[in-house]
């Protein structure tokens, strides 16, 4: 594929704009922490990438989707993050993506499952720098922008609206107490929080760049809006009864698990991830 | 799978954006509330950035802001009578630290301009607790409220130390 049509495509439009924000974010704040992060990210999870490739023997080797988990990892890990946490961090990512897989499939978001366990086993602090958390509230309006073209280029909308109207009607209704879950968080600040940067501009980022993932997403417009809906409602829960910064990602993976189940428990057979002419057939023992 | 037409799409942006402002503006309240075991708002920021610390020869920053008042309302121990020499009252100090990632609030012990206690009352970031259970001993062993920044929690040591700061301005004599 040529590099001017890969730019037009999908994966290009999302790196485009990955980039843009890595740059807008760092320019900004003078904070070059985060540019460096993001090579090391980069470079962690194409090389990871590739190494797999290689041991599935598949004669298709193009990391791009590589490039974009760790460019988003670096943009979520805090600025300030050890390099190695970093690295670690996008190799599991991309560990996830090879590992656990059904039908070639990933079955969860790569950025979002590395992302999640980052914070037990590193213990890496994430600041959704990239999504202009560390700027003032009219930055918002960028990460809106950028969201909104990804979206509509990948024509995710009903996904995206599904999953912002059940997260914000699940916050409101767990702060109100009007559901018995005891969302303490939510009651001692969280919600004043989740409606405000850093955790907005993480919820639209994720929402727009990570939840609408292709590969781990579904393309009809009722799955979208059940997708959706179940990460909005999952996350929200989970921040509710918690707090913390992983909610968005748990919110995720159960999407991505109701994905899993759904395919297998249709009688349709999933489509594979990539043609199977692409992959190179291992070789048989006997 | 179908485009989406472009005034639904200006139409579902319209109701979501609705739906937000309505619960921005509902959330405000909360802003103000007490929380539980913090008197101070959720909001009140400290900016004090100024680190003070009883090692300086300026003590304790003195900016005037709006600091956290002792959790239980007065000092624990009665202030000392004041001395030429002396920078700081006797006594436990509550102050909090706070930025977009939560807020901290120290109980800190003065006696004899020395630091004798740091304990962290109150963590209320949206980070684990255990980034930052060293720095109390830290600030003691210092006599400061500067820390070294720990690796990857660089929000929550921040808090920490604006909260210590800020419970030393409260200290401050005069």
């Amino acid at each position: 594929m040529k590099p001017k049509v890969w730019l037009k495509s999908p994966k290009g439009n999302v790196l485009l704009i990955l980039l843009a924000f890595l740059g807008i974010a760092s320019a900004v704040s003078h904070d070059w922490g985060g540019a460096k992060n993001a090579l090391i990210a980069v470079g962690s999870a194409v090389v990871f990438d590739v190494g797999c490739c290689l041991i599935e023997r598949r004669k298709r080797i193009f990391p791009d989707g590589a490039f974009i988990t760790g460019l988003i990892v670096s943009l979520i890990l805090s600025a300030a993050s050890p390099w190695y946490v970093v690295a670690a961090t996008a190799a599991v990512s991309i560990l996830s993506k090879h590992l656990l897989a059904y039908r070639k499939k990933p079955l969860f978001n790569p950025a979002a499952f590395g992302l999640l366990l980052s914070v037990p086993i590193f213990h890496a602090q994430q600041s959704w720098w990239g999504a202009f958390g560390d700027l003032p509230g009219w930055f918002l309006p960028v990460v809106l922008i950028g969201g909104f073209r990804v979206t509509n280029r990948i024509q995710k909308f009903p996904q995206v609206f599904s999953f912002a109207v059940v997260y914000l009607l699940a916050l409101f209704v767990l702060d109100a107490g009007i559901l018995p879950l005891h969302a303490e968080s939510l009651r001692t600040g969280g919600f004043y929080d989740a409606l405000r940067p850093p955790f907005i501009n993480a919820a639209l980022f994720f929402a727009m760049l990570m939840l609408t993932d292709p590969p781990t997403s579904p393309a009809k417009t009722a799955d979208q809006i059940v997708f959706g809906a179940i990460a909005g409602a999952a996350g929200a829960v989970i921040y509710g009864l918690f707090g913390g910064l992983i909610y968005l990602y748990i919110g995720l993976l159960a999407g991505n698990l109701y994905q899993v189940l759904r395919f297998k428990f249709s009688k349709r057979p999933a489509k594979p991830a990539r043609p199977e002419s692409e992959i190179r057939p291992y070789r048989r023992l006997s | 799978m179908a485009k989406m037409k472009k005034k639904w799409i200006v139409l579902c942006s319209a109701a979501i954006g609705v739906i937000y402002a309505s619960e921005y503006y509902a959330s405000n309240a909360q802003a103000y509330l007490p929380q539980p075991g913090n008197q101070e708002s959720l909001i009140a920021g400290n900016p004090l950035s100024g680190n003070s610390a009883l090692s300086d020869e300026e003590g304790g920053s003195s900016s005037g802001s709006a600091s956290a008042p002792p959790s239980t309302g007065a000092p624990s121990a009665s202030p000392g009578p004041s001395s030429v020499n002396k920078l700081f009252n006797d006594g436990t100090y509550t102050g909090t630290g706070s930025n977009r990632r939560g807020s901290i609030q120290v109980a800190v012990t003065v006696k004899r301009d020395k630091i004798t206690d740091v304990e962290i009352s109150d963590f209320a970031m949206h980070y684990s607790e255990s980034d930052v259970v060293d720095l109390p001993d830290e600030v003691l062993q210092k006599q400061s409220s500067r820390v070294d920044n720990v690796s990857g929690a660089t929000y929550s040591t921040r808090a920490f130390e604006d909260a210590v700061a800020d419970a030393l301005s409260q200290a401050k004599i005069g």
